[in-house]
């Protein structure tokens, strides 16, 4: 489910049957890397679309966590380790991060929930059709990854 | 010089007749118009979306066909994919299924789940249908999944709306 009315509404009435929440990592910066932020966060949020297609059903996608990219660690993990909280009072038993930023990697170990890290492509340079499938390749990787998670929890 | 002279009543007559006409016909065309505009109307054709997938090459195995369309929520228009399941049944009819499950709403894969095979599996909440897209009673979904209408052109199979299904 996404993070509109129409679907909020349905969350509401089946939160018994939503138990994984993914919340999108988006970096932001203007310096030399602005280029490379920008196809990490188109990336990203394309993925995000196709994934919460494939789950619908189980799955709430947030819109997204935005952040300055050279923020320093301790503030990033701070501000992870609350919204973690925020998603234990709500008993959500899976936590997803989605990113294509690698520095997330050196911090995975100071939260609980599961980061997906998935370099970006340079998608602005496909064509639609092309650009499609290689989407869809990438969600079936996750595909397994969730089926799995769930499957060891259940 | 022409024999046949027309008298000054036969022109009037003529003219008159003449000029009427165009003014009746002037009120009355809007008026048809209006009158026959909803059987003028084409719909029927228009709905349906040409897939890539030729009639003729589907066989008793569901396959995977995406098709795109532009949709248009309020002024912004984006493509949309959509995919449907689609195979002939023992009898040659096509089936085209939405891969919607009608628990929550997730994706629906064909065969892929090992302890169902055969099966249109919901890898959310192990939602089960069969080939025919009837639910199996037991797992979460309340309704069949929904179908495709469809038609032939040229060749290559269109699909339409999905509907949902009358209870099996």
């Amino acid at each position: 489910m996404k993070w509109v009315a129409n679907d909020i509404d349905m969350y509401l009435g089946a939160k018994e049957y939503v138990d994984t929440i993914v919340l999108p990592l988006f970096p932001i910066s203007f310096g030399d890397d602005i280029k490379q932020t920008t196809s990490m966060t188109e990336f990203i949020s394309l993925l995000s679309i196709q994934l919460e297609r494939q789950f619908k059903g189980r799955i709430l996608m947030l819109p997204g966590y935005t952040y300055i990219k050279n923020n320093p660690d301790n503030v990033l993990i701070d501000d992870i380790k609350r919204w973690e909280a925020e998603f234990q009072n709500q008993s959500f038993n899976h936590v997803f991060y989605l990113t294509s930023d690698s520095d997330w990697r050196t911090r995975e170990e100071s939260f609980e929930g599961s980061l997906i890290w998935l370099p970006s492509l340079p998608l602005e340079s496909m064509d639609e059709k092309y650009r499609n499938s290689i989407l869809e390749d990438q969600v079936q990787q996750l595909i397994h990854l969730f089926v799995k998670k769930w499957q060891n929890n259940d | 010089m022409s024999k046949q002279r027309v008298t000054r009543r036969q022109f009037l007559n003529y003219t008159l007749t003449g000029v009427g006409g165009f003014m009746a016909a002037g009120m009355l065309m809007p008026m048809v118009r209006f009158a026959v505009d909803p059987v003028l109307q084409h719909n029927a054709a228009g709905d349906y979306v040409v897939t890539d997938k030729k009639i003729s090459e589907i066989t008793a195995e569901p396959v995977r066909v995406d098709f795109t369309f532009e949709q248009k929520d309020a002024w912004y228009t984006s493509e949309v994919t959509n995919t449907a399941w689609v195979y002939k049944d023992e009898n040659g009819e096509v089936i085209a299924l939405s891969p919607i499950c009608k628990h929550l709403g997730c994706t629906v894969d064909w065969n892929k789940d090992k302890a169902n095979p055969e099966h249109f599996y919901c890898p959310c909440h192990g939602g089960l249908y069969t080939k025919d897209g009837t639910n199996v009673p037991g797992t979460p979904p309340a309704a069949p999944l929904d179908v495709y209408p469809f038609k032939e052109v040229d060749g290559y199979l269109a699909l339409g709306k999905a509907e949902p299904r009358k209870e099996a």
